[in-house]
């Protein structure tokens, strides 16, 4: 039961389990963005509308959410094995830079999303206003 | 693992050109290619850090997470102007 427990067992099992979830993190980041330049590429041939793009952005920058909360997490279980200050103070640093991104990434997220809804309120809008023919 | 992130980092950078550089063209303004740009090499910076978390790389993730927050307010004054 000690050999099982043991510290270096746990440290082992830690440092794959973050490795997993640090790959998924980085998986999801560069599909995400494999995805978003094939749309990129075909809407830049299709139209030369700027708004076209928003939603292009908008689900990269999901993605991008999504691969932080993985990144976010393998730094949350990599504080169970750090030793040293220096360690858990780099470590601190990474989690404070990846949440502030995380929480800019929401509100630019937010702030498309209310502006697309606005743009096609205001589509519906006129459309609705036209006199019939 | 590290050198297969560091290649999709490599990757992200050149999809941002390229796709920038493409919305830029197909929009005729750069307002509309940057933020693009910027969203690549973002996530290149991202896929960096979790290649090599060290300070390096931290300040480097830091600097494209102020650039592209001064671009996107900067674009966003232009716009209300």
């Amino acid at each position: 039961m000690d050999a099982l427990l043991s510290e270096d067992w746990l440290k082992q099992t830690v440092d794959l389990l973050v490795r997993l979830v640090e790959l998924a993190g980085a998986v999801v980041i560069f599909v995400g963005a494999a995805v978003a330049f094939a749309r990129f590429l075909v809407t830049a041939v299709r139209t030369r509308d700027a708004e076209r793009f928003v939603p292009v952005r908008l689900n990269l920058g999901r993605f991008l959410a999504l691969g932080l909360e993985f990144q976010l997490a393998s730094d949350i279980l990599r504080t169970a094995i750090a030793p040293t200050l220096r360690e858990i103070g780099e470590l601190a640093a990474i989690a404070a830079i990846r949440t502030a991104l995380n929480y800019f990434l929401g509100r630019e997220i937010k702030e498309e999303r209310s502006e697309l809804a606005k743009a096609a309120a205001a589509a519906s809008g006129a459309t609705s206003a036209a006199p019939p023919e | 693992m590290t050198a297969l992130l560091q290649l999709a980092a490599l990757c992200c950078v050149v999809a941002g050109l390229v796709a920038g550089g493409a919305v830029g063209l197909a929009t005729r303004s750069l307002r509309a290619g940057l933020p693009v740009a910027l969203d690549f090499w973002l996530a290149a910076g991202l896929l960096r850090l979790g290649a090599d978390p060290g300070w390096t790389s931290l300040l480097a993730t830091a600097a494209i997470v102020a650039v592209r927050r001064l671009v996107t307010w900067s674009l966003g004054t232009a716009r209300t102007r």
